[in-house]
């Protein structure tokens, strides 16, 4: 069962996800990245149906370098959220919807905010200070309702995001064993070893 | 579960003395999980003219990305912005394009449309998905808390409230109706539109 | 078989010029001054109007639309305003092309578009016209002046040519070299949006033929942020252009007052 959740902080967004790729009741990899780097201050984790993730991941990847190719400009992160959630809501009644889950962890360098979107395959789009997909979302959402805090630091962060994992761990019957975190902030985007 | 009471959400607007109200909850659910409490509905239009869009929050956003241009671009042609009236026609015509794969939306218009004499009179109309239109006298409203809110309103409104006593009614009537429906609530916002200006406030409710 | 040569109107004479793009900037220098003035919260932008007379019927102009009459000073999106000199249908045709293309950006990326963008495809457009047989080119200038999150504020030139680039202060139209001279002077950096307005309504003064300044001959319009820190364009109607420019102690002395004394 696919986990993903991410949380702002001071001057920082947090995102994690598992890392298993399960196949029926299998899993046949527990190593697996599923937090693409878009650009240098933008993240997003995937989750959904899959063969449509990691392929609408590189389309929205490709596109986005595009538009840094062409225009010099990055795409903040509000705008490329904008055009993620318009690309999903197209795809949605075409013939063949894309069947994946976003979120969307950005810095935006121009005004030096962090942003985190919560994004579904139907184009929904909203801006909230933490967000979760997945069975995970319904520990994680209430244990964030009690713990989150926009001002924290990111030694705070982490300390919160590792509550919701373990929360996960022993509460959520199919619990993926692994999680990989990674973080943006002004120095851009790195990955955490919990 | 329709696919109109997914996200959850409702709408209101209502006529007063030379003024008119529009206001929302602010809750995005799935279904009975709540995912944010800071959800706009209603997006302003022109200075005196406000749209609400309670239903699927994809279609939301879509149908305020698309009136927005459809606005714009009727502003820079006509070099004039577009009155309630004339809205409220785009609007239905832009949900009956799509009458065999609508929108799943039921908006709310709430405006000072211009007389010929120079003056402001209230308007306000809503549409089902389809677009047909429904202008009202009194009070329209729409979203997954529509029937607790035609209650309430049947008992509160009455007519030519002043601006500030129409801000207490629909407020009221707004808080009063989500309160019994598990898909709307926590928190509200209210645009009270007189001729010169709009006066916004966010309202605080159940937040549970 | 004279059209073997003047049909396709943009070919490199023998020594290697375009005579119709140095044609087009021809028709710019002899129109209505524009000038622009960046400051560091916002940006000035000045116009001179060319058609004016008793005549004219303004009536419109003083009610309704976006403010300003419409002739030089257009307002191409939220973020940007821009002045025209050349030829005004022309420039009509390229106001609505940049509106379009800048509601466009909006729909597709729900912010609004760049300043540089939008300059560089009125450019594309622009430089089309220089290549591509059979058509004229342009016969417009722009300044734009816009704000936008990556570099705030900007003030850009572009030509007939296609080619664009970016200025503290700038001036196109008649007279521009001697407007230029006066800015190159006169300009500091830092400069607030209050001195900007008034070096704008110096050099305009100084460099326009007329001996007075008065709302029937200018243009004028301001880019600034408002509360929220969003850009808002004031494009002046002609009672605050007057104001102002009694306010800079440069308005037209009023004849009729003078000749009841």
């Amino acid at each position: 069962m696919e986990v993903s959740f991410g949380i702002t902080g001071k001057g920082y967004v947090l995102v994690a996800a598992d890392t298993t790729a399960a196949h029926s009741v299998i899993k046949v990899k527990n190593d697996v990245d599923k937090i693409i780097e878009l650009n240098p201050h933008l993240l997003m984790a995937y989750s959904g149906e899959p063969g449509d993730t990691v392929q609408f991941a590189e389309y929205v990847e490709r596109n986005i370098r595009l538009y840094q190719i062409r225009n010099s400009l990055p795409l903040r992160p509000p705008s490329a959220a904008s055009w993620v959630r318009k690309t999903l809501a197209q795809s949605l009644r075409s013939r063949s919807p894309y069947s994946v889950n976003l979120l969307l962890g950005g810095y935006d360098t121009s005004d030096y905010t962090p942003h985190l979107y919560w994004l579904d395959y139907l184009g929904t789009l909203v801006e909230v200070p933490f967000a979760a997909h997945g069975y995970g979302s319904y520990f994680a959402l209430s244990l964030l309702d009690r713990y989150h805090d926009p001002e924290a630091s990111l030694e705070e962060g982490i300390e919160t995001l590792k509550r919701c994992i373990a929360e996960i761990s022993k509460r959520l019957v199919v619990s993926p064993e692994r999680f990989k975190v990674k973080v943006v902030d002004k120095d851009g985007v790195r990955e955490i070893e919990l | 579960m329709s696919i109109m009471q997914y996200n959850g959400g409702s709408v209101i607007a209502m006529v007063g003395k030379d003024c008119v109200a529009i206001a929302s909850d602010l809750r995005l659910g799935v279904q009975s999980l709540s995912i944010a409490t800071n959800f706009q509905k209603i997006f302003p239009v022109t200075d005196r003219l406000y749209l609400g869009l309670p239903g699927l929050a994809s279609d939301v956003a879509t149908l305020h990305e698309r009136f927005r241009l459809l606005t714009n671009m009727y502003t820079i042609k006509e070099e004039r912005e577009i009155e309630p009236e004339t809205f409220a026609q785009l609007v239905s015509s832009t949900l009956y394009e799509k009458r065999f794969g609508p929108y799943f939306i039921e908006p709310v218009v709430a405006g000072m449309q211009k007389t010929p004499s120079g003056g402001y009179k209230p308007f306000i109309a809503a549409t089902d998905l389809i677009g047909c239109l429904n202008f009202a006298k009194d009070f329209v409203v729409a979203g997954t808390a529509s029937e607790k809110l035609f209650g309430v309103a049947e008992g509160l409104w009455e007519p030519d409230l002043e601006a500030e006593d129409l801000f207490e009614t629909i407020s009221q009537t707004l808080l009063n109706a989500v309160d019994r429906d598990a898909f709307s609530g926590w928190g509200a916002v209210v645009h009270v539109i007189t001729k010169d200006k709009v006066v916004t406030r966010k309202l605080k409710g159940r937040m549970d | 078989m004279a059209r073997r040569y003047d049909s396709r109107t943009t070919i490199f004479s023998p020594e290697g010029r375009l005579y119709q793009i140095e044609y087009a900037m021809e028709a710019i220098s002899h129109a209505g001054t524009v000038l622009g003035v960046l400051a560091k919260d916002g940006i000035v932008l000045a116009a001179e109007k060319k058609v004016t007379g008793k005549l004219l019927d303004l009536s419109e102009t003083k009610s309704g639309g976006y403010g300003g009459s419409g002739e030089k000073i257009f307002l191409l999106n939220s973020n940007v305003i821009a002045g025209v000199a050349g030829i005004t249908a022309d420039a009509n045709s390229l106001v609505n092309y940049a509106r379009d293309y800048a509601q466009r950006h909006l729909y597709q990326y729900n912010e609004d578009i760049p300043v540089e963008m939008l300059a560089q495809n009125l450019c594309n457009l622009k430089q089309g016209y220089t290549q591509h047989g059979g058509l004229r080119p342009f016969g417009v200038s722009l300044l734009y002046a816009g704000y936008d999150p990556h570099y705030n504020f900007q003030l850009y030139h572009s030509d007939p040519s296609g080619n664009y680039s970016g200025w503290k202060a700038t001036c196109i139209g008649a007279n521009s070299g001697t407007a230029q001279s006066l800015l190159k002077q006169e300009y500091k950096e830092d400069i607030a949006i209050e001195e900007a307005i008034g070096l704008v309504l110096r050099v305009m003064s100084k460099t326009m033929d007329s001996t007075t300044l008065g709302s029937e001959k200018l243009e004028f319009a301001t880019l600034t942020l408002d509360a929220e820190q969003r850009p808002k364009a004031k494009i002046y109607r002609p009672a605050e252009i007057d104001a102002l420019l009694k306010k800079h102690d440069l308005a037209k002395k009023d004849e009729d007052a003078e000749m009841k004394s």
